[in-house]
């Protein structure tokens, strides 16, 4: 019995641990079935939204068990997504005992993120390498490089959770908008649009986005709708941010943007 | 020259983005692998067609690419995908909208619009067609 307890509990904190890095609902669903069934629980049931889960069991023969959890909407953590589909595998083949496998979860839950320093750098790398996909030539893609290391520099180190979504991806926007602006006036880059396009690719909701599809493809659209709603929230932020800027400059250099 | 120059770019940038999405670094190779073929494949088509329909073609690719290596490497599909299709989101379109809509040029913003919103479509397609196929035809690579 106790036994059973244990299995349920790691159960769901696998699940809460997917969840909360952008596993679509479906993995979440079978990931929490796979390790009930592999622990002898059958009478596992889990009720999955895009932003929490419902686990229950119970039956004549097993214990009762409920858990509800409340996950909030967060950055993709995909080696966190990675590290529980391998323990899950272990698990079914047999490899830990629940209490093992608990332990094993709370781990990967503590697993750090990638360095700052390194998240800002590929910010600044993907910015520029993007700017040169979309047609920019190299001195745009270098200023684009730019924009892009100061974009994460403030996401990670002003923002950093300080700011609402909405507030930080119009700010993002903004500040973007900005610097390419500056630099284009002191001559670094000659096509404003492919810089500004090229630094504001890290904003993008790239992992809603794919996440929501494949939800509304397993027929999961509640999860779907919201992670959709979501996405679509961010790139109206992102616009509005540029278009804000856009707005004033024209106004201040009289109608005529280059 | 510049196709080659572009190539190594989406590669490189693929695999940027797959640091900031948290992907462990041995799948790197992977993720920039797919982003660089997948916009080599858009590049190609390109010219034969519309922008849309050459997303379309390069979902499709990026996407049986993944899941070939997720079945390989036994991870989930998710850490090849989201950062191999980043070249292929529609970012400039977005940009040109809100661009248009500043300036006041509407009928540009709607003509830009809704491309951009053709070409979403066709990533939405690619990837609903790929996951389509089931599961065992990825696994024969290994008995």
């Amino acid at each position: 019995m106790e036994n059973s307890r244990d299995a349920l509990d790691a159960a769901a904190l696998a699940g809460d641990i997917l969840l909360a890095s952008g596993a679509e609902i479906f993995r979440v669903e079978e990931t929490m079935d796979r390790i009930a069934h592999a622990y002898g629980v059958s009478s596992c049931d889990a009720f999955v939204l895009s932003s929490g889960i419902f686990l229950t069991a119970g039956s004549e023969k097993e214990h009762d068990f409920a858990r509800v959890r409340h996950i909030p909407l967060s950055a993709a953590r995909l080696d966190r997504v990675a590290a529980v589909n391998q323990l899950s595998r272990e698990i079914e083949h047999g490899m830990h005992t629940p209490k093992e496998a608990h332990e094993r979860l709370l781990q990967i839950q503590q697993m750090p993120a990638k360095p700052r320093f390194h998240q800002v750098l590929a910010s600044g790398i993907g910015s520029g390498c993007f700017c040169l996909l979309f047609g920019g030539d190299l001195t745009d893609c270098a200023a684009s490089f730019a924009a892009g290391l100061l974009l994460y520099l403030f996401l990670l180190y002003l923002v950093k959770g300080r700011l609402s979504k909405i507030a930080s991806n119009i700010s993002g926007g903004m500040l973007v908008t900005l610097t390419a602006l500056l630099l284009y006036h002191l001559g670094l880059g000659h096509h404003l649009g492919e810089m500004i396009i090229g630094s504001i690719i890290p904003l993008v909701p790239g992992v809603a986005f794919t996440t929501a599809i494949r939800d509304i493809a397993d027929e999961d659209y509640i999860a779907g709708a919201v992670r959709m709603l979501d996405a679509l929230l961010v790139t109206f932020c992102i616009a509005l941010g540029v278009g804000i800027v856009m707005t004033c400059y024209r106004n201040l250099v009289g109608g005529v943007i280059p | 020259m510049r196709l080659l120059l572009e190539c190594i770019a989406a590669c490189v940038g693929t695999i940027a983005f797959a640091l900031l999405f948290q992907v462990p670094a041995i799948y790197y190779r992977y993720c920039g692998l797919i982003g660089g073929l997948g916009w080599l494949c858009y590049k190609l088509v390109l010219p034969l067609s519309s922008a849309a329909i050459a997303t379309f073609f390069a979902t499709v690719l990026v996407i049986f690419l993944s899941r070939l290596f997720a079945v390989r490497e036994r991870c989930p599909v998710t850490v090849f995908l989201v950062a191999g299709i980043f070249p292929l989101v529609p970012g400039a379109g977005v940009y040109w909208t809100a661009y248009y809509i500043v300036t006041d040029e509407l009928a540009k913003a709607s003509t830009q619009g809704f491309q951009t919103l053709k070409i979403a479509v066709a990533i939405v397609l690619g990837i609903l067609f790929v996951f389509e196929i089931p599961q065992s035809w990825f696994r024969w690579q290994k008995k």
